[in-house]
């Protein structure tokens, strides 16, 4: 995965998840308070800028990381674009440009660009492991951070078998054809059900002849400066955000 | 059908938010109580998220010649349970916006809304349904998985339209756009789901009856029928 790549391999990847995470959230907020779709373009493009300067991920790996979500913000803002009237002159309903809501969805497309930059920052520069530490530290309930720890966990395990078994299903033949594609991921999905019960079993067995009483604990990384990243962090967010709310 | 982030007005945001927290309060609790009666469902529910959020990745062949990726909506709610579904797909959706940026955190709670509630109750009410009506088997299922794929994509429509309603139409218009825009893509895939799931529970029940059993997903009677 490209996302966990990054994150495992950019510049900030020791610097500590609440700064980042805050940086991320004050882009978000900034965002929000853009008045203008120019700031909110602002907005994403310092956010972009840190991404890809300062921590360092390739403009290249980024692009493609985004590009996926691009082609949906636009089919988004394509959908609002048009306006659909009930009764128009010929008595049925018909499609039409709504240009007087143009600014309106400038505005929208922007924010929300501004908003995808400010998610990609936190995603690209910090693996999902210390984004579930920093839900700890906001007092997430325990159930759910556990399945998160698990989910992420057995994600790759699954993910490496689903590719393996389309390999084999493919070298068969298995997708040549739209009923036959559909028999094989039938199968492969019923296969990977089964590997669910299963691999739960195992892993319930191990977390037993380990002394597992209940919720999973997992040791937390340490990061070196975390409150001057904070400090920092706080302070490029804060000027962040008097950038959307001053400029018009 | 996931809306993007950023994409929707703060308030709704935050009304979709506190719509979802309830159920997803709920599930963690009924959750909970499992782990305590049945220790070993704590990784089975953690597997289980992590074979919805595989399950995601995966192109579905759709029957219009396109394809996209199943939603497991119906599979999961029929597998493991509307109510742990809620707390799953928070966590599965939260992954995707994190890991595939498919999705967003700000529209967390609506994604959540749409996918990890009104889904999987429907399927789960329909399946129910399905068999006191006596209904057989694996109608019973493909009602059940592409119905709520459909119940999802009109929620996410009707989301969609609270947050932009038309300037000439109001809600009802915007509604019809969202729903009749995507409706091109979804009720195929609507199908296809529908078709897949079927496969897959024909799959478990001829080669891991004894599972779905231990799931309560079918009955000793059921699979002697």
């Amino acid at each position: 995965m490209l996302t966990e790549q990054s994150a495992y391999t950019n510049r900030w990847r020791k610097v500590s998840p609440v700064a980042k995470g805050f940086f991320s959230l004050c882009g978000t907020i900034a965002a929000f308070a853009a008045g203008s779709p120019r700031t909110a373009l602002l907005i994403a493009l310092i956010l972009a800028a840190a991404t890809i300067r300062g921590a360092g991920i390739p403009p290249l790996r980024y692009l493609r990381v985004a590009a996926p979500a691009l082609l949906f913000l636009a089919a988004s803002c394509l959908s609002l674009v048009f306006s659909l009237d009930f009764g128009g002159t010929t008595g049925g309903a018909a499609l039409y440009p709504a240009v007087a809501e143009f600014p309106r969805i400038a505005q929208v497309c922007c924010r929300s660009l501004a908003c995808l930059t400010a998610l990609l920052f936190l995603s690209l520069t910090t693996p999902l492991p210390d984004i579930i530490t920093l839900l700890r530290h906001c007092k997430l309930p325990d159930t759910l951070l556990d399945l998160m720890v698990l989910c992420y966990r057995t994600l790759f395990v699954l993910s490496e078998a689903v590719h393996e078994t389309i390999t084999a299903q493919s070298a068969r033949l298995g997708y040549a054809s739209f009923r036959l594609s559909l028999r094989s991921l039938g199968s492969l999905l019923a296969n990977l059900t089964v590997q669910v019960w299963q691999r739960s079993q195992a892993l319930h067995l191990a977390a037993l002849a380990r002394n597992n009483d209940g919720a999973l604990r997992f040791l937390e990384s340490s990061h070196a400066n975390a409150s001057k990243s904070i400090s920092i962090a706080a302070g490029a967010g804060a000027v962040m955000i008097a950038l959307a709310v001053a400029l018009p | 059908m996931h809306i993007m982030e950023g994409f929707l007005p703060v308030q709704h945001a935050i009304g979709w938010s506190v719509a979802s927290s309830p159920f997803v309060a709920y599930g963690l609790h009924s959750i909970n109580k499992r782990f305590r009666e049945q220790p070993e469902q704590r990784m089975l529910l953690g597997v289980a998220a992590a074979f919805t959020f595989v399950l995601s990745a995966l192109k579905l062949p759709s029957v219009t010649g396109s394809c996209s990726h199943p939603t497991g909506t119906g599979l999961g709610a029929i597998l493991f349970g509307p109510t742990a579904m809620a707390p799953i797909g928070a966590v599965v959706l939260m992954f995707q916006a994190i890991l595939l940026a498919h999705g967003g955190l700000t529209t967390l709670g609506a994604n959540i809304f749409s996918m990890a509630i009104v889904g999987p109750f429907a399927a789960a009410a329909i399946y129910r349904l399905a068999r006191t009506a006596r209904l057989p088997f694996g109608f019973s299922i493909f009602l059940a998985a592409s119905l709520a794929d459909l119940l999802t994509y009109i929620t996410t429509s009707a989301q969609l339209a609270l947050a932009f309603p038309d300037p000439s139409g109001g809600f009802a218009a915007s509604f019809a756009k969202f729903a009749g825009v995507f409706a091109f893509t979804q009720i195929p895939l609507a199908i296809s789901e529908g078709l897949l799931t079927v496969v897959v529970m024909n799959s478990l029940v001829r080669f891991n009856a004894r599972e779905l059993q231990q799931m309560k997903v079918t009955t000793a009677q059921e699979l002697k029928a």
